[in-house]
């Protein structure tokens, strides 16, 4: 496996959690989310895979999207919040996270 | 091209690429992704937002590669378990009819192939006949006996018209057969819905 496709991997997997403790903090369309993300590229997050990730996550009940429209009539978006499952699995992910970090750290953490 | 154009091209283009997912899916994605761009272009990055999105066809695969995703995580209740079952039911009647419908045409073009054989072995049985008596016609090879009753109408031309039908019904099966898979796949992706 090469590099580029080791670290695909690895933000794929951090994405998702990413995006879970974004939506913790504030509800956010999908471009609320890239832009909030965008100073942060490593997290991997492009506009052609923010929005697949964002529907999964609603197919599943983690996240819920509703249309707005601004009452000043502009354009509408869907606006994603987490739901009670999603906050659930936030806190599982969160800790799952924590535990492995800090175990690949103490290996990691010597290598040259 | 205008920033319009680009917009509906682009939506257009996904919509084709994502035709296997149920309407209401499908329309929700593209409404969303209509919106991405059209806020892109008011912010004046519509090329950079076509550029991150990707091919139409590319971005397809990653919802559908999602919804696998999803898939193969899901615990399905007693609800989704027999609705799982009523699909496969469903997907079979429509496997059966495609397979039916397909056998019906592949059949037609080895018949049509064996009269263009049977032309050259035995020219005197083989071509487009019209019965004298009640003036109905059948394409093929008939019994020696009933050849005093009727009358061959293309003579030479009976090898290129059965060979032409003979590819036609072909397509035509293969289209069917196609046809079927496609629709067994939409159940499929409603199924995942």
């Amino acid at each position: 496996m090469s590099i580029e496709s080791w670290s695909s991997q690895l933000r794929k997997g951090a994405a998702e959690l990413a995006v879970l403790a974004m939506l913790r903090k504030q509800e956010l369309s999908g471009i609320g989310l890239l832009d909030e993300l965008a100073q942060k590229p490593e997290i991997g997050l492009s506009d052609g895979s923010i929005y697949p990730l964002l529907n999964r996550l609603e197919r599943e009940g983690r996240v819920k999207g509703v249309w707005v429209t601004p009452k000043n009539g502009g354009r509408g978006q869907k606006i994603y919040s987490l739901t009670p499952k999603g906050r659930a699995a936030l806190k599982t992910m969160s800790a799952a996270w924590s535990g492995f970090k800090d175990q690949l750290s103490t290996i990691v953490g010597d290598a040259p | 091209m205008t920033s319009n154009e680009k917009i509906e091209t682009y939506v257009r283009e996904l919509s084709r690429a994502l035709s296997s997912l149920e309407k209401n899916d499908r329309d929700d994605i593209l409404l969303e992704i209509r919106s991405h761009l059209e806020h892109r272009e008011d912010e004046n990055r519509l090329d950079e937002a076509l550029a991150s999105l990707g091919p139409a066809g590319k971005c397809a695969r990653g919802f559908f590669e999602e919804i696998r995703l999803q898939e193969a995580f899901t615990d399905g209740g007693p609800t989704k378990t027999i609705g799982a079952l009523l699909a496969l039911a469903s997907r079979r009647i429509t496997a059966a009819f495609g397979l039916l419908a397909a056998g019906i045409f592949y059949l037609m073009a080895a018949g049509f192939a064996l009269t263009a054989v049977a032309e050259v072995v035995t020219p005197e049985l083989a071509g487009l006949w019209v019965n004298a008596d009640n003036g109905t016609y059948f394409f093929g090879i008939i019994d020696s006996e009933n050849t005093a009753d009727a009358v061959e109408l293309l003579g030479g031309w009976t090898i290129p018209v059965a060979a032409s039908l003979a590819v036609l019904a072909l397509v035509c099966g293969q289209w069917l057969g196609r046809f079927f898979v496609h629709l067994m796949m939409r159940d499929r992706m409603k199924q995942r819905g």
